[in-house]
């Protein structure tokens, strides 16, 4: 077997996306969705029920009584954050397994995935941009999940990555995709086929290092998630592994005309969001 | 020992010998590491932003987060604890890029420049200082004896 078949085959063994979570997002995505119906879709998994619960009641929401049913929990969470809540909690558990391979800390992936998806989503609202939340949000967050496949195959790999990155002349991604012949993008892009996924966040993850090769339809999505994992990473929030060897992708900022100070704002905003997210999510910044 | 943490947009100050300061992940950031080796007194800040200009409503809440801010306040929280400015050595670390050419995301860089002004001008020297490359760092203070470690990433522990 070749190395990309071996890594197909592991991609078929992966662990379905959440059925619960995925019939839950479907559920949520009516305008109108019925809660007596979403709650028998949660019910189902005590641990995401568990989750829902611990959210409520902890302190960042600060209630001054104790929600006790799912149903009430549902009712005050409201769509968004319910969708979130789902999303992260799954995402955490794929991103959080040992990186052999990688050798990052188990829990750096996922804390790179979660400033990634904040920071998309920063740059949805602040900067108006016309597409849906959820796919924001989605795309951004599993974006690197190629990673957690590809690093249990390089072990024997990563020096002459590792060595290529340091000349300073390859990106991370440039270096896998030279030793190797393939990306974490295209593998990430495999995966998220797998989960069946639609079309949009497929190609924002198998093009998240090139945004400009994406299928023009869902290129914006791509160009926002580039955009968010280069600032992510800019900004201390990456996997360690690469440190900072990332290729830039302005394609947004330019065709929006941001300048320096926007740029700056934007970095602002991102880390008031984190705290929040971090402290909700139970996530230490660093 | 016991290990101080100092988040993104944080500072802290120590004359606790028993302490170590640490900052982790400094990408764009920079971490300055301020010692008076007299007074064993130390102080680290984590700043993200090189001016307060664009939100003064959370450099009032938040000045570490800005270096125009975050800077001068690491100093005088120095002195309250009875170090002394000409005694104090500087030590900074960070200030990363990813890889663009165009300059675009060029904050690492500002925010070091911004830091070379303000000690320029207040007659400040830096004794010590890895900046710049696309490396990730994370950066300790024993307050024992100033010490300064830097983990940078693909490189390993280096003293600076
Ligand atoms: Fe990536
Ligand atoms: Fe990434």
């Amino acid at each position: 077997m070749s190395l990309m078949e071996e890594i197909i085959a592991a991609v078929d063994e992966m662990p379905p996306f959440p059925q619960v979570v995925q019939r839950a997002m479907q559920a949520l995505a009516e305008p109108e969705y019925e809660v007596s119906g979403l709650v028998d879709i949660l019910k189902v998994d005590q641990a995401v029920t568990a989750n829902i619960l611990k959210l409520c009641n902890s302190a960042y929401f600060g209630l001054p009584r104790k929600v006790s049913s799912l149903k009430e929990a549902v009712v005050y969470l409201g769509a968004n954050q319910l969708r979130q809540l789902l999303l992260s909690g799954a995402a955490s558990k794929i991103y959080e397994k040992p990186n052999e391979g990688y050798a990052v800390f188990a829990d750096e992936l996922w804390r790179h995935a979660l400033a990634t998806a904040v920071m998309a989503q920063v740059l949805r609202r602040h900067l108006r941009l016309k597409i849906d939340e959820n796919m924001v949000f989605t795309a951004a967050l599993l974006h690197d999940v190629g990673k957690v496949v590809l690093s249990t195959f390089v072990v024997d790999k990563y020096l002459a990555i590792e060595s290529m990155v340091e000349s300073g002349e390859y990106s991370f991604q440039e270096a896998e995709k030279e030793v190797l012949g393939f990306d974490h993008a295209e593998i990430g892009g495999k995966i998220a086929e797998s989960w069946d996924f639609p079309p949009a966040i497929i190609a924002a993850i198998a093009f998240h290092h090139e945004p400009s090769s994406s299928p023009k339809e869902f290129r914006l999505l791509a160009e926002i998630v580039a955009l968010a994992n280069n600032l992510a990473v800019m900004v201390g929030y990456g996997t360690g592994v690469d440190g900072l060897a990332c290729r830039g992708h302005d394609l947004l900022l330019q065709k929006l005309k941001l300048g320096e100070k926007d740029l700056e704002k934007l970095v602002l905003l991102f880390q008031i969001e984190m705290e929040k997210t971090c402290d909700i999510a139970g996530v230490s910044e660093h | 020992m016991s290990l101080v943490t100092i988040g993104i947009a944080d500072l802290k100050v120590s004359n606790n010998p028993e302490d170590t300061l640490v900052t982790y992940s400094l990408g764009s950031c920079i971490g300055l590491a301020v010692y008076d080796p007299v007074a064993r007194v130390g102080g680290l800040l984590h700043y993200m932003l090189p001016d307060s200009s664009i939100n003064q409503e959370k450099a009032a809440k938040n000045p570490a987060m800005f270096a125009n801010k975050g800077i001068p306040l690491l100093f005088k929280q120095c002195y309250k604890l009875g170090a002394d400015k000409k005694r104090m050595i500087i030590k900074v670390a960070g200030g990363s890029q990813i890889m663009d050419d165009a300059g675009t995301f060029n904050i690492g860089k500002r925010n070091y420049a911004i830091l070379r002004k303000m000690f320029w001008k207040n007659n400040v020297m830096i004794d010590g200082e890895d900046i710049g490359g696309n490396c990730n760092r994370t950066m300790y203070m024993q307050i024992e004896d100033g010490k300064i470690n830097l983990k940078i990433s693909k490189k390993g522990m280096v003293e600076l």
